[in-house]
């Protein structure tokens, strides 16, 4: 894996995995900006901390390959053992509340079904402390079953740390996006106060759509902001004929 | 009809309408298009569509359903439209004697209006 972004991971990989990794992320970004490998990194950092072996944090590593890159299944086998390719594929595919969360104390080669479920909390984990990047419309979304689902599980799989950090980084989303989107949403829908009564719908849905498409609180704040400075003038245009342009 | 005073930022949308007459775009589309912060071009669109010069539509529903978002609405230039814009465009352009500062609006708003 010869990408800049590289942190060193706590502990030893198999001489197999993550130095020798393809690099089937290449090119990609997260919604940040930053390479899509460093999301990668994270979660095998996570997966780490909590004191999974290096097959896990191996497969943690590679958790995206299959799902999101071109990889052949069978590639991964070959590289990195049955074990990895194995979790891999299940981190992808399998359904995490079917998963039964084991509080029993970490083993050194803990079940296939606790390995799989580490990895998609921290991948979860890592998503939640970069959500900021995520569109305004969707966090609220993401930070609730986080907090109803991801969080719990974490708990019950006596990953108190995991579960507690999940928590805050969903509730402080549920506190303030709610609020910063429905007020942005209502603000639009007040504007259109001022609009002739038979476009108000027309133009509320249309900024909504906007609104829905922009990537952060900021941008959607900026949009808000100037849409409410140009509201008089769009009520004027809507209220009165077009300007006769001059005969030449 | 009449026609929408040809302001610097008018100019901006038109040439960013005319750059694919057929093509569909919203708002946020058109204002990265035509180098305007995002949310000041609504006035000049109903301007436009007012005049007859657009059209605007909403999306079809099972595109925005398929995507998980609000439906957009798209304008696009009329074929009237795009005809009396460009004959527009070049009388503001010979009113001006130079031309147009390009996509970046970098000139003060008002710079450039022609009535």
């Amino acid at each position: 894996m010869s990408c800049g972004h590289t942190t060193p991971l706590p502990i030893s990989l198999p001489s197999s995995s993550p130095t020798r990794r393809p690099r089937w992320h290449e090119g990609q970004t997260r919604r940040s900006g930053d390479p899509y490998l460093t999301h990668c990194l994270a979660v095998a950092r996570i997966v780490a901390d909590v004191g999974m072996p290096p097959t896990v944090v191996c497969a943690a590593l590679l958790h995206d390959v299959i799902e999101d890159t071109l990889c052949p299944p069978g590639r991964l086998a070959g590289q990195f053992g049955l074990t990895v390719a194995q979790l891999v594929a299940d981190v992808s595919t399998v359904d995490l509340r079917a998963i039964p969360p084991d509080a029993a104390p970490r083993s050194a080669q803990p079940p296939h079904s606790e390995a799989v479920l580490v990895i998609r909390l921290a991948d979860r984990l890592h998503n939640m402390r970069t959500i900021e990047f995520v569109a305004a419309a969707k966090q609220y979304g993401k930070a609730r079953e986080t907090i109803e689902v991801f969080a719990p599980m974490a708990r019950a799989a006596g990953l108190a740390d995991v579960s507690r950090e999940l928590h805050n980084l969903s509730a402080a989303v549920l506190q303030s996006a709610p609020t910063a989107y429905a007020v942005t949403t209502r603000l639009l829908a007040l504007l259109t106060l001022l609009l002739p009564g038979t476009q108000r719908a027309r133009w509320r849905q249309e900024w909504q759509a906007e609104l829905a498409a922009l990537p952060t609180r900021r941008t959607c704040a900026c949009f808000t902001l100037r849409v409410l400075l140009s509201t008089p003038h769009l009520s004027l245009t809507l209220r009165r004929p077009v300007c006769q342009e001059p005969r030449r | 009809m009449g026609s929408p005073r040809m302001t610097l930022q008018t100019q901006l949308v038109l040439r960013a309408l005319l750059e694919e007459p057929a093509k569909q775009r919203y708002g946020l589309e058109l204002c990265a298009l035509a180098g305007l912060p995002s949310g000041t071009i609504y006035p000049i669109l109903a301007r436009l569509e007012q005049a007859g010069w657009t059209e605007s539509t909403w999306e079809d529903p099972a595109v925005h359903e398929e995507a998980g978002r609000p439906r957009r609405r798209f304008y696009r230039i009329t074929e009237d439209g795009a005809e009396r814009a460009r004959l527009a465009l070049a009388r503001a352009y010979r009113a001006r004697k130079k031309p147009l500062p390009g996509w970046a609006a970098a000139h003060p708003v008002g710079d450039g209006e022609v009535s």
